[in-house]
């Protein structure tokens, strides 16, 4: 259980590192899609230590997984993808505007034209 | 100048491992999972709402207010998405210009007029996703309305509908001779979810049970609540997802 963790830690991480350490903002998204996942995965994996069925409760009796962080997890993916489409509309729109993905760049371009 | 740029690197190691050295606790911690939860609804979720799939028990019974204001910050999303994305003059630049993808793909791409918007779009990629579409809706439309019984529900199944409308409008030989796959057709069908989604909510008030209510609580049939829900949402769902793809593949809406 612990290597789960340190993984979904590090996968956490990666995607902070997308966020902060990179300059392209594509790549920013990817890194923030990347700590969704990792949050996703986190929560599946919490609810899944007090059982192995699945959540479909048929007549066996046997010990299921807890539905509940399945179903929140549900709408964080949901809104998820929302984020993912509105921020990359918004990239797509700053590169017709500034020419550029790159924030550095587009910092300058938007200095020179104000 | 890399005076700077090696403060910057520094900076951002430094603040990956600050919050590396708060999360752990929080990732690594190993209370123990509460069952109280699970055990109720292992016992009470089935007689409750009439869904065996204990999921969409949860996200269509017990918590649809949430489900309510998801489907609301989908629709946000899209407007602002293609408000965003209409401002634009021509979203894919026209294949003409870009000679080394056309060098690539010379072999298999299409004719001249039909990769105006689709640069990348071959013989073999036209066929495959033609073929492979109606397959893909009528899967999608399997895991819509067998949400309640088996994995799945109406957000996966709306999804993989939205995986069949962009097949198909990739495979298809004239544009958007699939009227599933125009635009304008997939807005209209997503405002009529959106509105059935309403009126399905309020009907509960009829019968006394109240805004999100279930108005079949106490017939022999409560779970067709949940398959009603399940079909609604996957449309919106589908034809959300559908629409903010064939947009951002170029075609005019």
């Amino acid at each position: 259980m612990i290597i789960e963790r340190l993984l979904l830690l590090l996968l956490f991480l990666i995607g902070l590192y997308g966020i902060i350490g990179k300059k392209h903002i594509i790549r920013k998204i990817f890194g923030l899609n990347i700590i969704n996942t990792a949050v996703v995965l986190l929560f599946i994996l919490e609810g899944s230590r007090i059982g192995e069925a699945a959540p479909i409760a048929d007549a066996s009796h046997r010990a299921m997984v807890d539905p509940i962080p399945q179903a929140l997890m549900l709408t964080a993916i949901v809104i998820g993808v929302c984020i993912t489409a509105l921020s990359l509309a918004l990239a797509v729109h700053l590169y017709r505007v500034t020419g550029s993905f790159d924030i550095d760049e587009i910092r300058i371009r938007i200095h020179h034209e104000s | 100048m890399t005076t700077r740029r090696w403060l910057n690197g520094a900076g951002t190691w430094l603040a990956i491992i600050a919050l590396a050295v708060i999360l752990a606790p929080i990732f690594l911690s190993a209370t123990p999972w509460p069952t109280v939860a699970r055990d109720y609804l292992q016992q009470q979720g089935t007689a409750d709402s009439g869904a065996i799939n204990l999921v969409s028990a949860i996200y269509l019974g017990y918590r649809v207010f949430d489900t309510f204001g998801e489907t609301i910050v989908l629709l946000v999303a899209i407007l602002g998405t293609m408000g965003l994305l209409s401002q634009l003059e021509h979203l894919v630049e026209p294949a003409q210009n870009d000679q080394k993808a056309l060098e690539t793909t010379s072999r298999f791409a299409l004719a001249q007029e039909k990769r105006r918007s689709h640069t990348l779009r071959t013989h073999l990629l036209e066929v495959v996703t033609g073929k492979v579409g109606p397959i893909v809706l009528l899967f999608g439309f399997y895991v819509m309305l067998y949400g309640h019984i088996s994995p799945g529900g109406g957000f996966q199944g709306g999804v993989i509908v939205a995986s069949g409308i962009v097949f198909l409008s990739l495979g298809n030989p004239q544009e958007g001779s699939f009227g599933i796959s125009r635009p304008q057709v997939l807005i209209r069908l997503e405002i009529l979810a959106f509105f059935t989604l309403i009126v399905i909510f309020s009907s509960g008030l009829i019968t006394g049970s109240g805004f999100f209510g279930n108005p079949l609580a106490d017939t022999p049939f409560p779970v067709a609540h949940i398959v009603l829900l399940n079909a609604v949402i996957g449309l919106k769902v589908g034809m959300s997802i559908g629409f903010m793809c064939i947009a951002m593949m170029g075609e005019r809406t």
